[in-house]
């Protein structure tokens, strides 16, 4: 379309590519660092919603 | 082991709940009353201040940041206390954010219907306003902050990840965004033009939806979703994934709005690969979601508030799965500018954020009142009327998205365009605009029933203002899983800090590879030598376009396809707009592009189509703006306007406001009363018709250099 706009600033080809690297280094991240936590860890984790120091009156409406 | 006693604040929760459901009906009434105007043009009265243009910002305002806002920061003041296991750090600042983002919204609905706005998407808001935003927003970003740091649970959930990021997120965009200069209290011009403004807009507009309507309530739906099901979420390692790759991937894809546009290529090509990648994280959280309700499906048959909350996930899902299709190059080309872009956002605001946002509602009132629901069939009710209302909503907008796309595109035999004129194919999409607002009403009647069902149950139960929590401290050493394994101390999860330094990098990285090639956009942007700046008339001009908010229904950007030029002219170039602050490219075409409607038409047909658009245009459902006829244009202000845009670069010579720009402006209005006068319209030349009228016949002349008489020159 516009060819003559930024095809002559330096490096910016590369933009696009290094983006997605930067993508992936940061998905490997997540990855590694959710497959690392251990079992008790997750479990203690996600029970964060469901204890909250009250003495169970908060919740219990149906 | 000592445990400390403390109590968690449910006042500040019921305030943003009933100014939930208060500015909720406020907003989509607002959104009803537009949609109408769409089929019945007179429903405005024909009053400027709820005209159209000045009542479609009022909507969108409205429902992001008054209805889904407030929800927003209910649910955040419920959840986070809860899982900090805290009170909010500082109950003045609760009340301050309380106050002061509704005093924000009360400015907002008195000022867009006054025509005060910047015209850009979602952040309309004059510069004052913005100011007390960036406030208001720093107020609970500290709020938050403190909250965290003096939490007595070691370990943040994954839910205060969300609203980490959407507290940082939402304070950059938002300044970056609203950097302009004030010509007076009220008026405002950006310091970017043309594609720059459009990027920054973009950028700015595609994640205030991923960092205002998504994170915050992804957070609250892994806060609440778990509690109501009485079950922890699915995958815990799941919800970090999803965090993270959410975050990272969402602030590139705002070039998606811009496709084919007169932004670069490569920048193009970098929001739609982004965008489609989106779907990853966005299935994952979904079906996390989802998941967490495996083998709980009764509860969900009798529970509505599960019911909302499964309608929301699977809304999350399909406009999350639509918006990378949308984002491809090729369906863009046929989606963009037509009701299609509309059927998204209600799949996501009907449907995610709604939907949410009423789940959390039938939640939070018995348990802030003590007492049982008043009724659940009253809710199931709620339930199915306003899912009818969606469905009303969304299919006929498919429906007309589609239809109006391709009829733009379709030629005859010949090689004509089949449907010259841009009317037939509006005219063909009315009786889906009177079905999309039967979906709008019922969508609201559920609304209202909810607000019934709510208000008995809070009459049939006592407020419980408090309540009390025991908790070790966080520094009491119990924590028995940090004693098997000391190592675990170093998780982010007890890193507030690190964890904010982390999404700050991963929200900016995006940004700054926008950033920083739009600044050298501006040295690349070829500056076409016949493009100057507006003549003061046309400033006044383009200042009232701006005002009634013409940009919503009229995009300024011709598509370099065949279908578009055939119609318009020639397609759209970068440095035609260089001058343009704000740009004024527009995203939905309810009317035809006005790129070119330069000399298109003599003077005196816009002058009669201003005033009655169905004088010269049988069946238009365009509004009339007749009191632009009678109302005189403000020429008092026009020095401090060019002062302020010679600030933000339009190079008007020094001094130029104090003496040439009035006399300039007095000349060219005779000229356009002469027009006038022979199309046998008379006119006086102080009315705001005639800046209008400059203003139009300007648009898109400068590169057909001969086919106007030169503009006003300015510059020299
Ligand atoms: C509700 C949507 C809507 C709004 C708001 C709106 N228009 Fe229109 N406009 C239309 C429609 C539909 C048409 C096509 C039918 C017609 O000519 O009236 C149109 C046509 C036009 C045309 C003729 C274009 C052509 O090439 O034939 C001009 C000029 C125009 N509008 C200017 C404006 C201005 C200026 C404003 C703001 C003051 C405005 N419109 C606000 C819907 C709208």
């Amino acid at each position: 379309m516009i060819k003559n706009v930024l095809t002559h600033v330096g490096g910016v080809e590369n933009f696009g590519i290094i983006s997605i690297l930067l993508f992936f280094g940061v998905f490997a991240g997540a990855l590694i660092y959710a497959a690392c936590l251990k079992k008790p860890f997750l479990n203690q984790m996600s029970q964060l919603p469901l204890e909250d120091g009250t003495k169970k009156t908060e919740a219990s409406h149906e | 082991m000592n445990l400390e006693t403390f109590k968690y604040d449910n006042r500040i929760v019921r305030a943003f709940a009933i100014a939930t459901i208060i500015w909720g009906i406020v907003g989509m009434s607002a959104g009803l009353l537009a949609a109408v105007q769409l089929f019945w043009p007179e429903a405005n009265l024909n009053l400027q201040f709820v005209s159209f243009g000045r009542l479609r910002p009022l909507h969108t305002n409205a429902v992001i940041f008054a209805f889904v806002g407030n929800g927003m920061f209910m649910g955040i003041y419920y959840s986070l206390q809860r899982l900090c296991k805290a009170r909010m750090f500082n109950d003045k600042l609760s009340w301050i954010n309380f106050w002061g983002w509704n005093a924000i919204i009360v400015a907002a609905a008195v000022t867009l219907p006054l025509g005060l706005t910047t015209s850009k998407e979602y952040a309309e808001l004059e510069w004052p306003i913005d100011i007390a935003i960036a406030i208001v927003w720093v107020v609970f970003t500290v709020n938050l902050m403190g909250t965290i740091l003096r939490r007595r649970e070691k370990h943040m959930y994954v839910a205060i990840w969300f609203f980490i990021a959407t507290a940082l997120t939402v304070a950059m965009l938002h300044i970056v965004n609203s950097l302009a200069v004030p010509a007076s209290a009220f008026k405002s011009y950006p310091i970017y033009a043309g594609v720059q403004d459009a990027l920054v807009q973009w950028w700015y507009g595609h994640n205030a939806v991923a960092f205002f309507l998504t994170t915050p309530y992804l957070g609250l739906m892994y806060y609440f979703l778990p509690k109501a099901a009485g079950r922890p979420v699915f995958s815990y390692r799941l919800s970090i994934i999803h965090f993270w790759a959410l975050i990272f991937i969402y602030i590139w894809a705002g070039p998606h709005h811009l496709l084919f546009t007169a932004l670069p290529d490569w920048a193009q090509s970098l929001g739609m690969v982004f965008s489609i990648m989106l779907i990853a994280p966005s299935w994952g959280g979904m079906l996390n979601g989802l998941l967490t309700l495996r083998g709980a499906w009764d509860k969900v048959r009798e529970e509505p508030m599960l019911k909302f909350m499964v309608v929301a996930l699977t809304a999350y899902g399909m406009a999350t799965l639509e918006g990378p299709l949308l984002s491809i190059k090729s369906v863009n080309s046929l989606s963009h500018y037509t009701d299609w872009t509309v059927a998204h956002v209600h799949t996501g605001a009907l449907g995610w954020n709604g939907f949410l946002t009423f789940s959390m509602l039938y939640w939070l009132f018995p348990r802030l009142y003590n007492t049982p629901l008043w009724s659940k069939k009253l809710a199931n009710w709620h339930f199915w009327i306003s899912l009818t209302g969606m469905m009303f909503y969304v299919i006929p907008m498919y429906w007309s998205g589609i239809t109006q796309g391709l009829m733009w595109k379709q030629f005859t035999p010949e090689g004509f365009l089949k449907y010259a004129n841009f009317l037939e194919t509006v005219i063909q999409l009315i009786p889906m605009f009177v079905l999309r607002a039967v979906g709008g009403l019922l969508y609201i009647l559920g609304t209202f029933l909810m607000a019934y069902n709510l208000w008995k149950t809070a009459k049939s139960g006592v407020f419980v203002p408090e309540v009390e929590a025991q908790a070790a401290p966080r520094n009491s050493g119990h924590d028995l899983h940090a004693e098997q394994d000391p190592w675990k101390h170093r998780w982010l999860e007890a890193k507030p800090i690190t964890l904010t330094v982390l999404s700050l990098v991963a929200v900016a990285i995006g940004g700054l590879v926008e950033i920083v090639p739009m600044y050298l956009i501006k040295e690349n942007v070829p500056t076409l030598s016949s493009v100057k700046p507006y003549t003061p008339l046309e400033v006044l001009g383009r200042d009232i376009y701006i005002r009634e908010g013409c940009v919503g229904c009229h995009s300024q950007m011709i598509r370099p396809f065949r279908s578009e030029t055939e119609r318009y002219g020639e397609y759209s170039k970068a440095g035609e707009f260089v001058y343009d602050h704000p740009f004024l490219w527009g995203s939905k075409r309810t009317g035809p592009d006005l790129h070119r409607v330069g000399a298109k038409y003599p003077d005196a047909w816009h002058y009669n189509h201003m005033d009655d658009p169905r004088l010269t245009s049988p069946g238009s459902i365009m509004p009339r703006y007749s009191w632009l006829l009678e109302q005189k244009m403000d020429k008092k202000s026009l020095p401090a306007r060019i002062a302020a845009l010679r600030k933000v670069g339009v190079p008007y010579p020094a001094g130029y406001e104090n003496s040439e720009a009035l006399k300039d402006l007095e000349k060219q209005a005779e000229t356009i009363v002469t027009n006038l006068k022979v199309g046998s319209v008379e006119a006086q030349p102080d009315k705001e018709i005639i800046a209008m009228i400059a203003y139009l016949q300007r648009l898109g002349t400068d590169i057909k250099a001969q086919a106007v008489a030169a503009p006003v020159n300015t510059s020299n």
